[in-house]
């Protein structure tokens, strides 16, 4: 797509931190690769056995998932707080992570209930993203039948919030009743993680996400309209209920497959797009989006690698660090910019 | 003359009626202002009439054709809307503000030709903002912001354009110079201007003709036509205010 031109700086200066957070990431784990030995590597040139092994089966996988998650979650954080108009709207406000938790909770808490057991990694694996899938769209769907009734975006918003209160209140309901293994299955998925998944799981997300950020792009002239108000968008002819269902197709597309695979990731939806609001200062869509996708793969990189900070000891759940480099992010924004 | 609007037994609402019996016209090139009392519907009329909200009852014919025959991009090409007090986003420059109002001439990412892009410059020259392209839309003073919104719908290229109290939080000047470019817009480039106000002796001085939405009645005419019937009386019927044909104001 046509970038504007005047940012050419900015893009490459994010699209550099990118690539060197990229390989900071494949650096530093319970083993620490030199970048030589990387590069050696990527190139098919390494004779040692367990860096390609460590760096093809588990670093670049991990990596590949952190960026598409990253990208996912903040275009579609951006689109929710055009739609919204609400600086605090993030990609789940909507209900769709709850809706996926209730998918999950379901699938994990409800074999325990019946006193099957499951076993075998990747059936468990797929079973969590495919039953996460399913309570997105499930959510998504129900949003969907229903907007065409709500009269304005306000009322959808309304209508998600309590959707997603009762996915939540479920999920409470199910972990009362379940298992200890059980929950604790649920409660690991809830902590967010990008590794483990296998090529075939990326190749599956990366084609759910790919076609929800081509719509993003497509919903970029309605979106920059969305700006300047409802009645405004409505008297210019826009089709505000197609340019509402394109947005929630997009959402569920990108939030949805994340959260599916991922887990829901919070804080990083909500905090990118100011980001790029702060760092571009303009609120023409055809610039944020290319920039909250760079910003938002390159801040996900890094809060991957920040979890594996701890080396052999184990990993940090990737919320935890999502929470503890987002939350000050936003905080500063509110007491720099005076933003909300 | 040729007329561009007309309604007959117009009731307007939603689930209930809130203003009934409305049969009016605007003609090609007039400014018409519409006034009445506060909440009698004067906002739903002007939403109802620009295809942005539904009507209870009644007919609208835009161009002689019933406004439900057309299509919402159709809609857009003959009517615009300037709503009340429009949300401002930040960091959008007024260039870019003001050229969303091309919507149905751009390409699917919105992007303005250099034709459309020489236009826009010269609307916002048209309405006293030349040299803000760049400009911070958000920053603008509220006098600036309002003439902005006016450039948008005159991009817009429609034959009506429907302003919801485009002087209201204005200061005396302020209010002057828009009623103004509002007649000007009308009588200059044959379009039909319709305004909601409570500032009736800027009405009376300006516009072509006047709707007054009484609380009893609907009425309307040339101002000198209005003032002769006494029909600004019914606009606060039971009510101590007594219209003044002199100060053109009530007292």
């Amino acid at each position: 797509m046509k970038v504007k031109s005047g940012y050419i700086r900015e893009y490459s200066v994010i699209s550099a931190a990118l690539g060197l957070l990229i390989l900071l990431n494949l650096i530093l784990g319970s083993v620490i690769i030199p970048p030589g030995e990387i590069f050696a590597s990527l190139a098919g040139k390494s004779d040692l056995s367990f860096v390609n092994e460590i760096l093809w089966d588990f670093r670049i996988p991990k990596a590949i998932t952190a960026l598409l998650a990253g990208v996912a979650l903040s275009v579609c954080g951006l689109q929710m707080q055009t739609l919204f108009k609400n600086p605090l709207a993030d990609p789940f406000i909507l209900g769709i992570s709850s809706g996926a938790g209730l998918g999950v909770a379901l699938f994990v808490m409800g074999f325990s209930a019946f006193g099957i057991s499951l076993t075998g990694s990747f059936a468990l694996n797929l079973g969590v993203a495919a039953s996460a899938w399913a309570g997105a769209f499930g959510v998504t769907l129900l949003i969907l039948l229903v907007s065409s009734r709500l009269r304005d975006n306000t009322s959808l918003l309304i209508f998600g919030i309590m959707l997603g209160s009762v996915a939540s209140a479920l999920i409470t309901l199910l972990q009362y009743f379940s298992s200890s293994s059980a929950l604790k299955a649920f409660v690991v998925w809830t902590m967010g993680s990008f590794s483990g998944l296998t090529s075939a799981q990326i190749w599956i997300m990366s084609m759910l996400i790919v076609p929800g950020l081509i719509l993003s792009v497509y919903n970029i002239k309605e979106l920059n309209i969305l700006l300047q108000g409802e009645a405004y968008a409505k008297s210019l002819g826009v089709n505000l209920e197609h340019t509402r269902r394109r947005i929630l197709v997009a959402t569920t597309l990108l939030a949805g497959s994340v959260t599916a695979f991922c887990g829901p990731i919070g804080f990083i939806g909500i905090a990118v797009p100011h980001i790029a609001r702060m760092f571009f200062k303009n609120a023409d869509h055809r610039v944020l989006i290319p920039a909250t996708a760079l910003l938002g793969a390159a801040i996900m990189v890094f809060t991957d690698t920040v979890a594996q900070l701890p080396g052999q000891s184990g990993v940090i759940p990737i919320n935890t660090v999502s929470a503890l480099i987002g939350v000050p992010i936003i905080l500063i924004i509110i007491l720099k910019s005076k933003f909300i | 003359m040729e007329r561009v609007l007309e309604t007959n037994n117009l009731c307007l609402g939603y689930n209930k009626d809130i203003y009934r019996e409305i049969s009016a016209f605007a003609s090609r090139g007039e400014i018409i202002a519409v006034v009445g009392p506060n909440g009698i519907g004067k906002s739903t009329l002007l939403k109802s009439l620009s295809g942005i909200q539904s009507f209870r009852s009644g007919e609208i014919l835009v161009d002689g054709k019933q406004i439900s025959s057309y299509s919402h991009s159709r809609l857009a090409e003959k009517i615009s809307f300037v709503p009340s007090q429009s949300p401002r986003a930040r960091n959008l420059s007024l260039f870019d503000m003001v050229a969303t109002g091309c919507y149905n001439r751009t390409n699917w990412l919105g992007q303005v030709g250099p034709q459309e892009r020489e236009f826009v410059i010269g609307t916002l020259e048209r309405v006293g903002l030349s040299g803000f392209e760049n400009r911070d839309s958000s920053r603008l003073s509220d006098g600036e912001f309002q003439r902005a919104t006016i450039a948008r719908a005159l991009v817009q290229e429609s034959k009506i354009i429907f302003l919801d109290e485009p002087t209201a939080f204005l200061d005396i000047e302020n209010k002057l110079t828009i009623t103004k470019l509002l007649s000007d817009i009308a009588h200059e480039e044959s379009r039909s201007v319709i305004f909601s106000t409570h500032d009736l002796q800027l009405a009376i001085r300006h516009c072509d003709r006047i709707w007054i939405m009484g609380r009893e009645s609907f009425s309307h005419g040339t101002p000198e036509e209005l003032i002769e019937k006494g029909a600004f009386d019914t606009m606060f019927k039971d009510s101590p205010l007594k219209f003044d044909r002199n100060l053109y104001t009530f007292v």
